[in-house]
């Protein structure tokens, strides 16, 4: 029962960690950037979420869809205003230094905004746990985990279905022979960066539910989100999801059976072996710059 | 090859020299608040003057040196308190010797795997290599290391203790800024040129990439070991978390390029004006030191994207 609880436990977990992996993973698959802020866009996701249930009592997970409008329009501006124009610049590995410096000034204005305190949104319906069989589930992680699947079942249709998600996979490919089909690159660009950024910011109201959260940890989901998507594969929702609930069940289980001190350096372990033996990821095409 | 490349930079040569002889007098004429600044600005040089062996002669951008500040830090303070009991400065010698020689066997040991990583991917896992080391160091219950460690005192001629540590980092920053001249201007070097600019095509036209890459790889991570044993015992006691420091490995490649990828110079300036803004400008405004530092780092790749020796270059090149 133990162990099964454990593996609850991970799914929860992995979810949230897939959902708040699969826009890093969309913007390193089409633009080939490591977003290094990813995880300081989660974090403003989850204080929009904090401040507009603080404010009107809104539940994180109907906040959902104005923070993702919000998110979305930063992050194209974002593309547009900043990166494209220091990869243009310099280099793609300078773009790890930008991003970084905008984590670092995005941690220190929501310390500065919200205060370096633990913050924590508890919805009316949380503290009501569901026991099957035995094993315990909470009810507000069973929304975060259905919201986090359906938001990333609307993604993978966008990408599959639509006009927008065809042109992004078209410059995924093939930059150049996207272009002279009539694609304007930079703007699907800031699209890409457009909807990672909003998807970060949904899983940031997500984790605000089921996580106490502060400043600081945007390193963190940044790094999750890294370990995701190398786990899973570059650029698709299926991939992140993969890998997200691959290295909650990894998480989970090694505090349950090696040492509560331990996942992080397990996690990197995995890291390092996944892009020396597979860098593609598990689900996922090889691509050119590994080696 | 010696011979000639002294004769080629035998102006900047002198330069060094004046400037060494100028700096071994700086903690008599100034006060005690500018020798440690200058003993930062010291320590920054020699690590980002380390990092550039390979980063910026390679173009492997390691953004996990941290690992081997504190493997070295460890390591010779473990040496030191369990087997150099009272004789701090020969300790501090046998130390260095033992910190240096970990991180080049360790180096050795992931050298060959990682290095068949590119770009981003060398980089990040560099990152991971330096988390994991931190995670061990602070989790392996043998040692007891999360507690931290205190290493002995150094003290010698009678000098400040801050003089002391100035005068060892000087030296270290020599050192090391000798070696990646004799690198530089040595057959590897311009077979590591070769290798920055297109791997393959230098591998193909006989340069032996993967040796190359490798020693420099190792001589990196030794001297970046020795820094971190003098840094550790300016601190004196040491944690995980002060010599397992992610900044320190991302500030090695920020000042390398505010100053100038792959040159010598570069990483000099480099140090000398970030430290000294950091720390005597931005001393103060410890609540938005983190936001200054990110809009800094921000626009050192928009504005200077080769340098402040890049910008100097193309001024002069007009």
């Amino acid at each position: 029962v133990l162990a099964l609880q454990t593996i609850a436990d991970g799914l929860v977990l992995g979810g949230l960690y897939a959902l708040a992996a699969v826009g890093f993973s969309l913007i390193f698959g089409v633009m080939g950037v490591v977003n290094l802020s990813h995880g300081a866009l989660v974090m403003i996701g989850a204080y929009l979420a904090w401040f507009l249930w603080q404010m009107t009592g809104i539940d994180p997970l109907l906040a959902i869809p104005p923070i993702m409008v919000v998110l979305f329009v930063t992050g194209y501006a974002y593309q547009r205003l900043l990166i494209q124009l220091a990869v243009d610049r310099s280099s793609l590995l300078t773009s790890l230094l930008v991003t970084f410096g905008v984590a670092l000034m995005l941690r220190n204005t929501l310390v500065l905004v919200f205060s370096p305190d633990l913050r924590s949104i508890t919805p009316a319906y949380a503290g009501r746990p569901l026991a099957v069989g035995g094993i315990v589930f909470d009810p507000v992680r069973v929304a975060a985990l259905a919201a986090s699947l359906v938001l990333l079942w609307a993604l993978a249709s966008v990408l599959r279905r639509t006009r927008v998600g065809r042109v992004i996979r078209a410059t995924a490919q093939h930059e150049l022979a996207a272009r002279l089909c009539g694609v304007n690159a930079l703007h699907v660009y800031g699209m890409t960066f457009g909807v990672s950024a909003a998807f970060a910011g949904a899983s940031g109201a997500i984790l605000g539910i089921v996580l106490p959260f502060s400043p600081p940890d945007e390193a963190l989901w940044t790094l999750n989100a890294f370990v995701v998507v190398v786990l899973g594969g570059i650029g698709s929702p299926a991939g992140a999801l993969l890998g997200g609930l691959l290295l909650g069940l990894i998480s989970t289980g090694t505090s349950h059976l090696i040492g509560p001190a331990f996942p992080n350096a397990m996690m990197f372990l995995i890291l390092v072996a996944m892009l020396l033996l597979r860098p593609a990821g598990l689900l996922g095409n090889a691509f050119a710059g590994s080696r | 090859m010696i011979a000639a490349a002294i004769r080629q930079y035998r102006h900047w040569i002198l330069a060094t020299l004046l400037l060494l002889v100028v700096l071994a007098f700086l903690p008599f004429l100034v006060a005690p608040f500018y020798v440690r600044v200058a003993q930062l600005v010291l320590l920054s040089a020699a690590l980002a003057l380390a990092w550039t062996l390979l980063g910026g002669f390679a173009g492997y951008w390691s953004f996990g040196h941290t690992a081997f500040i504190g493997l070295g830090a460890f390591a010779a303070g473990l040496f030191e308190t369990n087997l150099m009991r009272g004789a701090p400065l020969s300790g501090l010698g046998a130390g260095l010797v033992v910190g240096s020689a970990l991180c080049a066997v360790v180096a050795a040991l992931v050298a060959w795997p990682i290095l068949r990583l590119r770009g981003i991917y060398f980089a990040v896992a560099m990152l991971g290599v330096a988390q994991v080391l931190a995670e061990l160091n602070n989790n392996i219950d043998a040692f007891n290391l999360s507690l931290g460690l205190v290493l002995p005192r150094i003290a010698a001629f009678g000098l400040r203790p801050e003089a002391v540590f100035y005068y060892l980092l000087l030296i270290a920053t020599f050192l090391t800024l000798l070696i990646a001249f004799a690198v530089k201007t040595s057959r590897t070097g311009y077979g590591l040129v070769a290798l920055r600019e297109d791997e393959d095509t230098a591998r193909m036209l006989g340069v032996p990439t993967e040796r190359f890459k490798i020693a420099m790889f190792i001589l990196s991570a030794a001297i970046t070991g020795a820094i971190g044993v003098i840094y550790a015992h300016s601190l004196g006691y040491i944690t995980t978390g002060s010599v397992y420091r992610t900044d320190f490995s991302l500030n090695m490649i920020v000042y390398n390029l505010l100053g100038g990828m792959g040159t010598l110079v570069g990483p000099l300036i480099g140090s000398l004006v970030m430290v000294v803004l950091t720390q005597v400008v931005l001393g103060r405004l410890l609540s938005i030191h983190m936001l200054i530092t990110g809009a800094l780092l921000v626009l050192l790749v928009l504005l200077a994207p080769n340098g402040l020796v890049g910008i100097w270059q193309r001024r002069s090149a007009q």
